[in-house]
């Protein structure tokens, strides 16, 4: 029994040997540990979520490209334009925002620099507001196709998300079209490592705190539920459950919690584009949770550690070799085989989904087995 | 006004739909087999013009020559697709998302390597092999028909010829022929058809065939109007989805009714929203068949075909008398 619980570890340990060597090579490890560290956290957030909504629910979201840009659009349409205003940005500037919103980005940056409170206060705002958006495109965007079949639905959210990346792309007033808009920095009052360090530690430990969230409501009478409604709708819903609407529930959560990835990652990277949010960051999510294991969240985690490795081993190879042709579409093709290996020959995962048993269900059968030895 | 439905918008509107219908129809083929959304399909068209384009470009030949490779290309592809991955996936009892999760897999690859295709092409050939059309061959030259004052593209004649003569082939072979039969058979009823002794494998493996390759002979009339990339195909999918489901999705010939009705909503539609009073940007047109879709699955989820004419009519019939 207890053996059994080091089995994840030991599956670890390639990954993190795979890092340590990569470690060894790159010619910056400190900036290379903290890159490492951030787009962890985006992509542990996204699969967790996405293992909620697919692995426990059975719900083909992949649309989730559009709640992971939702969250980053608003934080990038409102953080420096409601700063603004305290920061006494000139008027000018605001009105012609497309063409000055560097300026107002530095500016407000400038700002947070002496006013640490306004900074941090601005930054969970801003989080709570992404948090919000993604859930209300989570119920938007499924709200036509939720009662339909499955294929309906992946369709209606595939399209939808490109549907958001059209709008942001021409509408100017939202993320500044094409250009693309600056993010000011929350954490402008530290420099150098500190800064760096402390902004990639909050990311971290608001991701972990996330995983915990969904492992506890995995694990609570909603999570049996969601489980339930994914192995049989027809039972579930025969035992009194509104199906439909429990899974439009846990469409909002998961969107939420995109919405919150897609701030962090605004924030992390100043700028937000609307064509860094193509259909195939949707893809990427869905192979990180279906290699590591759907309908287990330490599956998921471990995904996102593994899609890591081979990314930032691209990131580093690109440095050193030099191909006639872009390597990023060979690594997409590398992804995409494994993916139908992984389908066909071990669809379980890395990590099998383990049946969960409820402390109260492990007491009454344990009291039965005494009485029929 | 008169500048917002043109016999141009009339003519452009054409071209696009014949595309969009023959790519429709062969979605709704490979969804009947599998019940799955195939979103490789678009991938299809790609490879089509690629390899039209490819054989044009090195021995300088005119396009229309490697059209029917490009139907055996595409058609190629598809089939392997589903004898390799779908076949054995759905052997494995794997479900629809698994299968859908499979054929995103399978576009990334297509797509993916079409642009490592494309880089390479062009650093051996030394030109560009994105963001091209048929015209910039060299030797290929196509005079615009003539029709009273208008100037009609040929493509325009070729494409509406191949989107009519694709639906009356394909009718007559599913109601004429005996595999045509024992394939709507094999759709209808899988478990009954192969009791009757139809290959239900055989019938399965060549509609995905000829699904591939009517995606690969749109793709091949691609590059007439739209400069190719790789990425086409995938952007041509999610139209193409669209008029699947306006046409209900289970239905061929409704398949060919929401390709029309897609392709003419995209163009007519923008080419109005452009101009006043509405000013639209024309970046939004990709945007049309999109809200299509959305507003299709609110009020006719089944699609077009699902509506009954007659029992309308019956009912308002009823009501007033």
């Amino acid at each position: 029994m207890r053996v059994k619980s080091y089995v994840p570890l030991l599956k670890l340990a390639p990954i993190l040997a795979w890092f340590a060597a990569l470690f060894l090579i790159t010619k910056d490890p400190v900036r290379f540990f903290i890159d490492l560290a951030s787009f962890y956290s985006f992509y542990l957030m996204l699969s967790i979520s996405l293992n909620l909504e697919y692995g426990c629910t059975g719900i083909p979201n992949f649309g989730k490209v559009m709640f992971f840009a939702g969250g980053a659009f608003v934080t990038g349409a409102l953080t420096a334009r409601l700063i603004a205003p305290l920061a006494g940005v000139s008027g000018m500037f605001l009105a012609h925002y497309k063409l000055y919103n560097v300026i107002v980005g530095t500016q407000v940056s400038a700002f947070f620099s002496h006013r640490v409170d306004v900074a941090m206060a601005t930054f969970v705002l801003m989080l709570v507001l992404a948090a919000a958006v993604g859930a209300a495109l989570g119920w938007a965007a499924s709200y036509p196709a939720i009662r339909l079949r499955e294929d309906y639905l992946a369709m209606t959210l595939i399209v939808t998300g490109e549907l958001l990346r059209i709008i942001a792309r021409n509408y100017d007033p939202l993320i500044c079209g094409t250009i693309g808009v600056s993010v000011p920095d929350p954490f402008y009052w530290l420099s150098g490592l500190p800064h760096d360090l402390l902004r990639t530690s909050i990311m971290l430990a608001i991701a972990f705190s996330t995983w915990a969230l969904v492992d506890a409501l995995a694990k609570s009478p909603f999570g049996r539920m969601i489980r339930a409604i994914r192995e049989n709708e027809l039972a579930a819903e025969s035992f009194g459950k509104d199906v439909i609407k429990v899974r439009m529930k846990v469409l909002m959560v998961g969107s939420a919690i995109a919405g919150v990835a897609g701030a962090l990652y605004a924030f992390y990277s100043g700028t937000v584009q609307a064509d860094d949010f193509m259909p195939i960051k949707t893809f990427v999510v869905w192979v990180m949770v279906i290699l590591g294991g759907a309908g287990n969240n330490k599956g998921a985690a471990l995904g996102a550690l593994t899609y890591l490795a081979l990314d930032r081993t691209i990131v580093l190879l690109k440095g050193y070799v030099s191909a006639p042709f872009d390597i990023n579409n060979l690594s997409y093709v590398a992804l995409g085989v494994a993916l139908i290996l992984v389908l066909m020959y071990k669809p379980e995962g890395l990590i099998p989904e383990k049946p969960f048993i409820s402390g109260t269900s492990r007491r009454r059968s344990r009291t039965s087995d005494q009485e029929n030895p | 006004m008169k500048t917002m439905l043109t016999f141009e918008v009339f003519l452009d509107s054409l071209i696009f739909s014949n595309l969009i219908t023959l790519m429709a129809i062969g979605l709704t083929l490979t969804y009947l087999t599998l019940k799955i959304p195939n979103f490789a399909h678009g991938d299809m068209a790609t490879v089509g013009a690629y390899v039209v384009l490819t054989i044009s470009r090195t021995f300088s030949l005119n396009p229309y020559l490697s059209f029917p490779l490009a139907f055996l290309t595409a058609g190629a592809l598809s089939l392997l697709s589903y004898l390799l991955v779908y076949r054995p996936l759905s052997r494995r009892n794997a479900n629809i998302v698994v299968l859908m999760v499979a054929s995103i897999a399978l576009e990334i690859i297509i797509r993916s390597s079409l642009h490592v295709y494309a880089d390479i092409m062009s650093s051996v050939q030394k030109t560009y092999y994105r963001g091209l059309t048929y015209y910039a061959i060299k030797g290929f030259k196509e005079e615009p028909l003539r029709l009273g004052p208008h100037k009609v593209p040929v493509v325009t004649l070729t494409s509406t010829l191949t989107a009519i003569g694709i639906t009356v082939a394909l009718y007559l072979f599913l109601t004429r022929t005996k595999f045509g039969i024992a394939m709507r058979a094999s759709i209808e009823n899988p478990n009954l058809a192969s009791t009757l002794g139809i290959n239900v494998n055989k019938v399965y493996a060549a509609s995905w065939f000829i699904a591939g390759g009517l995606a690969g002979l749109s793709g091949a009339f691609l590059p007439f109007r739209i400069p190719t990339s790789p990425e086409l195909g995938w952007e041509l999918l999610l139209k193409t989805f669209a008029a699947s489901t306006l046409g209900g999705l289970e239905s061929i010939f409704g398949a060919v009714i929401g390709g029309y009705a897609i392709g003419f909503a995209e163009i007519m539609g923008i080419s109005m929203l452009s101009s006043p009073p509405f000013n639209l940007s024309t970046s939004y047109r990709p945007a049309i068949p999109i809200v299509v879709l959305i507003a299709t699955l609110l009020i006719v989820p089944k699609g077009l075909t699902s509506i009954d004419v007659g029992k309308l009519v019956r009912r308002r019939g009823k009501s007033e008398g």
